[in-house]
């Protein structure tokens, strides 16, 4: 047992932040703004108690968000997403909106930097070269609607897919969204120097589920290259909902953008039509919402936590983890109806109450996953092929974190100190009393611990709110929602920031709509996290941000000098990472 | 406790909670069309046929996602989510069940109007008594929108007539 004491002390040392004072709401970070590029800012508005738009010209854009960005005294200062809007039915103009927040509990700020571009030129200034985190932004600005990032260093199509036709832009309102266009498939992938080998990875993933396509670029083992090509599983959401769905069906389609965390994403998408509209959400069903979002945080942690432990050859981690796991979703089963898609939010509230007999289910699968986590995490943490294994593998240092705007666990994992639930109180986190676990050492085995730790927070979390659960209301009533209203809702998923940005329009139905996840900014981060290790740490450093995507066939492996091709399936791909943690 | 479970050999019924495949009881459903409207995936259909005189409320539970809103906003109760999960059967009609209800046939003009027999005969319970009398409703309900628009107009022009003469 002194290895696990021992192991503890220096987790410890470790950790460096452990924060839970919650932010309050704030304006100086405006003023500032105001006083310093007074001149230049047309116009402000208050959008929701946390949230600014301030307009300016489209070639002052970078010069602001780079001087918010980069201020040396704001903390954690975060590029949360960026809104391109077609506003030609109102204005006769596009809008670009970037949306940037402070974190690390230094107050509740959202400033959105807003400019107007005109449909006969339209193009803006990128802030890609000087900053990373905008790059796939940026790119999925020309591919929805036609508008030129200048001076963006890496301009290839993101979104739409290889047989999408040139200059058809989906998300612009003279797009139906029933329409298919024709068109021929190619995609330019990046050319491979001397003597490197590419290695595709995907489309199926081989860790995890859900489509996406890597190119390792190897030199013999070591990965000196990544390429992503994503979006397979992109459904054009945010076209159906803007087309076709009204306020409380678009409750459930939120819902299902992710398999795993489908509940904060629905919670987001409410939140930013309640900021926009003015709803007041009754108290009980904000506590609610914690506790589902906090049930929903359990399972997708021991997932993950599962996860990890299946590609470090330790299948009896994994077994544990999830059995630990089925017991959550039985639980989320009784509660709310499925395992999975709660179906709980409607906006201005939720659903179903939470009745007394359902409390004391809670209770008593809490108790046991309490004793049961504790010895999970002491058998993990025991066993020194794990520890071994996840140590120094796939580092993130904070300066790259930074500059790529990581979010959640990964961000963490690198010292990022920030939680929308503590930086930005939503639901019934305002009231909770709670911790942010923080380590600075950046590699799978940091975001692994942080993810424990949050486990135990999330216990903690929800055994609160049970016993401070006050009566009431579980749905706000309200009148017609006013149209043009625009706002933000933000939600901290099991793997990031989830940020939705909602237009109000007309007939009771959604102008604009735009949806963020976690996993939107962490995967960029891949290629600096693989670059000099090798093939085998791939599933593991892919694995560690647990990132969104599903199902896994097989890989192939490609050897583009003598044009021989191997074929590794699922398991004999992740055996090379099994076996890599044998020999350690 | 093993969480692994024998399933499919051996028989699991879901927790009472638990939103499975849901059903139309064909005796309480009147045609409304609400449950159409809140449906998010457009599970539930409304096919008016005039010539016929009838109107179907096709529910497909292979589009279906469970979310239950039809049963939120049904009127009747008629719609019901149940304890059921297995939709899986070789033939895709399995999936589709429809509700056929007869329109009303317009006193006035003899044309199908756009709404059932059922939808007038609980809008009538619902009416309080006191209000209105009966058998001035019984001639009105059973007219088809243009007619009842074209009703209203003569009534008024009569009316004006008699103040003004």
């Amino acid at each position: 047992m002194s290895e696990v004491v021992e192991f503890k002390e220096a987790v410890e040392k470790k950790r460096i932040g452990w924060g839970s004072e919650k932010a309050k709401v704030t304006k100086e970070y405006l003023d500032e703004i105001l006083q310093k590029f007074g001149d230049k800012i047309k116009d402000f508005k208050q959008v929701a108690y946390n949230q600014w738009i301030i307009t300016v010209d489209r070639n002052d854009v970078p010069e602001i968000v780079l001087y918010f960005l980069n201020h040396e005294g704001w903390k954690e200062t975060q590029l949360s997403t960026m809104v391109v809007n077609d506003e030609r039915p109102l204005r006769g103009k596009f809008s670009i909106t970037y949306w940037l927040s402070i974190n690390g509990a230094a107050g509740d700020f959202y400033l959105g930097v807003r400019a107007y571009i005109p449909e006969d030129d339209p193009k803006f200034i990128s802030i890609t070269p000087k900053h990373r985190g905008a790059n796939w932004y940026e790119r999925e600005a020309y591919d929805m609607f036609g508008l030129i990032p200048e001076g963006h260093p890496d301009p290839r199509r993101l979104v739409l897919p290889d047989d999408w036709p040139e200059g058809v832009y989906p998300l612009r309102k003279d797009f139906h969204y029933s329409d298919s266009p024709p068109g021929k498939k190619f995609y330019p992938y990046k050319k491979p120097k001397d003597n490197e080998v590419i290695v595709p990875y995907g489309p199926y993933h081989v860790a995890l589920e859900e489509a996406a396509h890597f190119r390792l670029y190897v030199k013999g083992e070591e990965i000196v290259d990544v390429d992503y090509r994503g979006f397979y599983a992109h459904r054009g959401i945010e076209k159906i909902v803007e087309g076709r769905l009204t306020y409380d069906q678009a409750c459930f389609i939120a819902e299902r953008i992710c398999g795993i965390c489908g509940c904060t994403h629905s919670t987001a998408y409410c939140e930013a039509v309640e900021n926009a509209a003015g709803i007041e959400v009754p108290e009980r069903a904000e506590y609610i919402r914690s506790i589902v979002l906090e049930l929903e945080r359990l399972h997708s942690h021991l997932l993950h936590l599962g996860i990890v432990c299946h590609l470090t050859g330790l299948d009896v981690g994994f077994m544990n983890a999830w059995k630990l796991r089925e017991h959550v979703m039985w639980l989320a089963e009784r509660l709310t109806g499925n395992r999975k898609t709660y179906g709980m939010l409607l906006v201005g509230g939720v659903r179903r109450d939470l009745l007394e007999y359902r409390r004391s289910l809670i209770e008593e699968v809490l108790k046991d996953l309490k004793s049961g986590f504790g010895e999970f995490v002491d058998n993990i943490t025991f066993t020194r092929t794990f520890v071994k294994r996840c140590e120094s593998v796939g580092i993130l240092p904070y300066r790259i974190a930074k500059e790529l705007d990581v979010d959640g666990p990964l961000g963490r994992g690198s010292g990022r100190d920030f939680d929308v639930r503590r930086d930005h109180p939503y639901a019934a986190y305002k009231y909770l009393d709670f911790k942010v676990p923080v380590y600075k050492d950046g590699d799978v085995m940091s975001r692994a611990m942080v993810r424990i730790d949050e486990v135990w927070e999330s216990i903690w979390i929800i055994e609160q709110a049970l016993d401070q659960l006050p009566g009431g209301d579980i749905l706000a009533e309200y009148k017609e929602i006013p149209p043009y209203q625009e706002a933000i809702g933000m939600t901290e998923a099991p793997r990031g920031e989830n940020i939705h940005y909602v237009m109000t329009g007309p007939n009771n139905k959604v102008y604009r709509y735009r949806a963020r996840a976690g996993t939107y900014n962490n995967l960029p981060a891949i290629p600096d996290m693989m670059r000099g290790y090798t093939i085998a740490d791939a599933p593991l450093i892919v694995a560690s941000l647990d990132p969104c995507y599903s199902c896994t066939e097989r890989v192939q492996i490609v050897d583009v000098e003598s044009g021989k091709v191997r074929v590794l399936n699922e398991e004999e791909f992740n055996r090379m990472a099994i076996k890599a943690s044998r020999r350690v | 406790m093993p969480v692994t479970l024998k399933y499919p050999f051996v028989k699991i019924t879901a927790p009472p909670e638990y939103r499975g495949i849901p059903q139309i009881d064909p005796t309480l459903c009147i045609g409304c069309a609400a449950c159409v409207n809140a449906c998010p995936p457009d599970a539930i259909l409304r096919i008016d046929d005039y010539d016929r005189g009838t109107r179907k409320i096709v529910l497909d539970i292979g589009r279906c996602i469970r979310c239950a809103r039809c049963e939120e906003v049904c009127p009747t109760r008629a719609i019901k989510l149940t304890n059921f999960f297995e939709a899986a059967s070789p033939d895709r009609r399995d999936h589709v069940e429809v509700v056929e209800l007869r329109l009303v046939k317009c006193k006035g003009c003899g044309r199908y109007a756009d709404f059932t027999g059922r939808q007038v005969q609980k809008a009538l319970k619902i009416v309080p008594k006191e209000i209105i009398e009966k058998e001035a409703l019984d001639d009105k309900v059973y007219l088809c929108r243009d007619c009842k628009r074209k009703e209203t107009v003569d009534f008024t022009i009569e009316a004006s007539k008699e103040v003004v003469p």
